[in-house]
This record gives C-alpha cells, sequence and structure tokens, in this order.
C-alpha cells in the first residue's frame, strides 16, 4: 500500500515535471547506479542502489527536480551482540535478511544576481522505517565572486518500528525485533518510535590564486529519539541474559571539514587534500584524511584517483563484553551497544574513477536530441581495522568492502 | 570569541584577494570544482556513514570559477 501510493506521487511528480519540461530552457536527467558488496562466511551484505532525477529549468531563475532512489538489501548479519566471554553461539545467530528502501525526493532551487536558494522534501519507506525530510540550503558569491558562503538547515521526521514495550520498562527487559513483520500495522506486538534529526551546515568557498582554492565547513547535528538497531540484542549478563541495545536518546554531532584544491600546471592534475575532525557527546572523535588527483587523459576523459584514511575512538559506553568486569570486558555505565561503528576502528579506502563529459549547443546537439552529456564510473575497496570488536571472540571477517556506481547525466 | 576572531580575520583577508575572470580557466574546469560529481560522491557518503561513527562535513558544492 505505501510503495503503490509512493509509486503514485513518484509518477505525477515525473509527469509534472515533464509538462514544465516541454516548456523548460534545459531539463537534465540523471540516472544512477550503485552496488556494494562485503563478502563473508557468515554475515555477507549486498545492497543495490538505483537511483534517477530529473531536473528542469524553465526560467534563469527556477529550477524543479524530483528524484527516486532505492536501496534493495539483501544478506546476513549477527542479530545478537556477545564478546570473547560470552555463554552464547554469537556466530551461529547471524540471519537472513532481504528489505528495499523506496525514496522519493522532490523541490526547487531560486537563483537571483549572486545568490541561490533551494528547498527539498523527501519521504522515505521501508519494511521497518518511515523518513520524512526537508532541507534548505542557500548560498551566496561576493567579493568578486572570489568567496562563497552557504548555509543549510535540514529536518527529519522519522519513525522506527520496536517490539512494543513500555517507555517505563527497564531496559534490561526490552526486546529486540526478529523481523519487521507486522511493523507499521495495528498488530499488538509491534509499536513505533520517534527519531528526530536536525542538521546544519555551513561552507565557505574561497578562491586565493587562479589554481589553489579552499573549501572549510562547519556541520552539527542533533539526534533525539530511538537511536539503537531494533533488531540487535546484546548479552548483558555472564548468564547469557540478552536485551535490546540501550543507547542515550540524545546525540549532538560536530564536525568540521578543511579540504584545498591546486592545480598544478607543468603536470597538468588538480590535486585535493581534505581533513575532517569530528566530535560527538557520545565521546566520539573522529580523523579522517583525504587526498585525490584528477587529469584530463583526453579533452573528453578525465580519470580521477583518490585514497582515505579514517580513525575513530569508540563510544564512551562502547564495550566488546558487558559480562565481566571493568574496564575492558564489563559495563561502561547504564547503556550497552552492539553496534560495530560505535567501536573503535579505523578504514583505508582507495578508488578511481573515469568521467566522460561532451558539451553541445542549441544549434549542435549531441546525438540530434541533447545539450550536453556526462558518464562516470567509480570503483572503490573500503578495508576496515575493527580494533576491539569481536563476535563472541572471533573477529569479524565482513571488513573488506566493493563500491561500484555508474552513472550518467544527461542535459536535453 | 578567539575562534570567531580568528574566523572573521580570515574572511578579511579573502577580500584582499582577486582573481580577474581572464584567469578562471582553471579553476572553472570541473576538476578544480568541490563535489564534481554529486551522485558518485552521495554514493560513497551513503556507504561510509553506515560504517563509521562520524557523519556530516562532507564537502558543498562550489569552486572558484564564479564566471557568470
Amino acid at each position: 500500500m505505501q510503495l503503490k501510493r509512493l509509486l503514485s506521487a513518484g509518477a505525477c511528480l515525473i509527469g509534472l515535471l515533464t509538462s514544465v519540461a516541454a516548456s523548460a530552457q534545459v531539463a537534465e536527467f540523471a540516472p544512477r547506479a550503485t552496488v556494494f558488496i562485503e563478502p563473508s562466511k557468515t554475515s555477507k551484505l549486498l545492497v543495490i542502489n538505483p537511483s534517477a532525477e530529473l531536473s528542469v529549468t524553465p526560467t534563469d531563475w527556477l529550477e524543479v527536480h524530483g528524484g527516486y532512489e532505492a536501496d534493495i538489501v539483501s544478506g546476513a548479519t549477527e542479530s545478537l551482540k556477545g564478546g570473547r566471554l560470552s555463554p552464547v553461539d554469537i556466530v551461529s545467530s547471524a540471519t537472513h535478511f532481504k528489505d528495499t528502501r523506496h525514496q522519493v525526493t522532490g523541490g526547487f532551487g531560486l537563483t537571483r544576481d549572486n545568490t541561490k536558494l533551494s528547498a527539498t522534501y523527501s519521504y522515505g519507506t521501508e519494511n521497518d522505517y518511515r523518513s520524512n525530510a526537508f532541507a534548505v540550503q542557500s548560498g551566496t558569491t561576493f567579493l568578486q565572486k572570489d568567496t562563497e558562503l552557504t548555509l543549510a538547515y535540514g529536518r527529519g521526521f522519522d519513525r522506527v518500528c520496536t517490539t512494543n514495550f513500555a517507555e517505563s520498562d527497564s531496559p534490561s527487559v526490552k526486546a529486540p525485533l526478529d523481523s519487521s513483520k507486522g511493523c507499521f500495522t495495528k498488530a499488538v506486538e509491534r509499536a513505533s518510535r520517534k527519531v528526530d534529526l536536525d542538521n546544519f551546515q555551513t561552507g565557505w568557498t574561497q578562491t586565493w590564486t587562479p589554481v589553489f582554492t579552499t573549501q572549510l565547513v562547519l556541520y552539527g547535528a542533533l539526534q533525539h529519539g530511538f537511536l539503537e538497531n531494533p533488531y540487535r540484542g546484546v548479552v548483558i549478563a555472564p548468564a547469557g541474559d540478552q536485551a535490546l541495545e540501550n543507547h542515550p536518546d540524545n546525540r549532538l554531532r560536530l564536525a568540521v571539514a578543511l579540504r584545498g584544491k591546486y592545480y598544478v600546471r607543468p603536470l597538468k592534475i588538480a590535486f585535493s587534500l581534505g581533513t575532517r575532525l569530528y566530535r560527538d557527546t557520545w565521546d566520539i572523535l573522529g580523523q579522517t584524511y583525504e587526498l585525490e588527483a584528477e587529469r584530463y587523459m583526453t579533452p573528453d576523459l578525465r580519470l580521477m584517483a583518490h585514497g582515505r584514511y579514517y580513525t575513530q575512538t569508540g563510544a564512551l559506553f562502547w564495550s566488546d563484553d558487558y559480562t565481566g568486569g571493568e574496564p575492558h570486558d564489563g559495563p561502561r555505565g547504564q547503556y550497552w551497544t552492539g553496534d560495530r561503528e560505535l567501536s573503535p576502528l579505523s578504514s583505508y579506502m582507495l578508488g578511481g574513477r573515469f568521467v566522460f563529459k561532451r558539451n553541445g549547443d542549441p544549434s549542435n546537439r549531441i546525438a540530434h536530441v541533447m545539450l550536453g552529456f556526462e558518464t562516470s564510473f567509480s570503483v572503490d575497496l573500503l578495508k576496515t581495522s575493527l580494533r576491539d570488536f569481536t563476535w563472541g571472540g572471533t573477529k569479524p571477517d565482513d571488513t573488506l568492502a566493493g563500491i561500484v556506481s555508474l552513472g550518467v547525466r544527461g542535459q536535453f | 570569541m578567539l575562534k570567531l576572531a580568528f574566523f572573521v580575520f580570515l574572511l578579511s583577508l579573502a577580500s584582499c584577494v582577486t582573481v580577474r575572470p581572464e584567469q578562471r580557466a582553471v579553476l572553472a574546469d570541473p576538476t578544480m570544482q568541490f563535489d564534481n560529481d554529486p551522485g558518485d560522491g552521495a554514493a560513497r557518503d551513503h556507504v561510509l556513514e553506515n560504517r563509521e561513527g562520524s557523519s556530516g562535513g562532507t564537502s558543498v558544492k562550489g569552486g572558484g570559477c564564479g564566471c557568470n
């Protein structure tokens, strides 16, 4: 029912955009497909992400856009977290699952002289999650267009499906979901919990010389509500007692990123160097370092290669095992988690991208149809090193992942 | 307060810089734009946000062109 409503809304949006496009100066269509693969003996994961976006510019100052994307997820995951002292067989608790997330997006942008304003709304649905979100962004250039400032705000009104426990229940008796069956229906054994998301971001892009430009980004986010994985249980007592993950209801996240791009004329290569520092109230401190180089192989074809290193500390309440004694194998305060993304980890990413781009003009269209055409193909490998995380004392084997993405963009 | 003063200082420093329109050929090229393939970047960020405890601060569109 939800999917039908979503598809009809998407069809309406595409119909509207197509009718506007008939009189538009430029219409742009951009389909893309991304595949994420994480091989493993017990908990492999495959995510296929098709998406398409259509935007039209009926006048110089107005742009209208709409889009659709899906995450088709299949694989297996351990539904119970225990550490090296766990009395429960964790690895055999891996369960197979399939789910699909659908998301439709629509919005508009206004441009006036050196100023832009845009607004976007998106609705997402999957078996166990619903999201409604809007975002507004404004940007302006000044100082001879050498300086650009942007300001963005996003608000999410999400709901997640859980078992039907009472808020007043002790966290130690709350049970995780065993499946999404009955979610967002009147089933008495299911309930839905709010997740409120506020995101703020501001960016300052500055040109310093004809070959050097920088960007500073400040980011802040507030999350409030049910922030646990509703499926994941954690072993919390030496006797093997289990309970649903128990995270704090609030999380404040802050990040500052600085990037620079420098074009080396003798090499004809644009180099990019970037760093990001992240901190949140769960006491995760993250550092990211990125290096990128891009150059033209032919006038239409360019190649980009990049590397990324990331490291983080664990959340204050993260422990590989909550059944032993402090400090290493026991409780850390009143919360518990089985989320490996909250554990101390580092990761390396290496990848590359080809982009083929050709521009036409109204009197000389590409294939008699397009004003412009662009296609990109990228491959990335991500290797994660989990410093302390184990499944019942066994290091996870799903720490090498591949991302392949193919996109096309046509202007009409 | 000190951070704000430093930010204002950097911004005022920026006002001393002027790159003339005829010097913008390199800056206008896609290779010098931040987030020059938003679809590809968004797909990668989507994966990373689900694999790490951090999020945000990713690149915003923009570069040093300003040529029209």
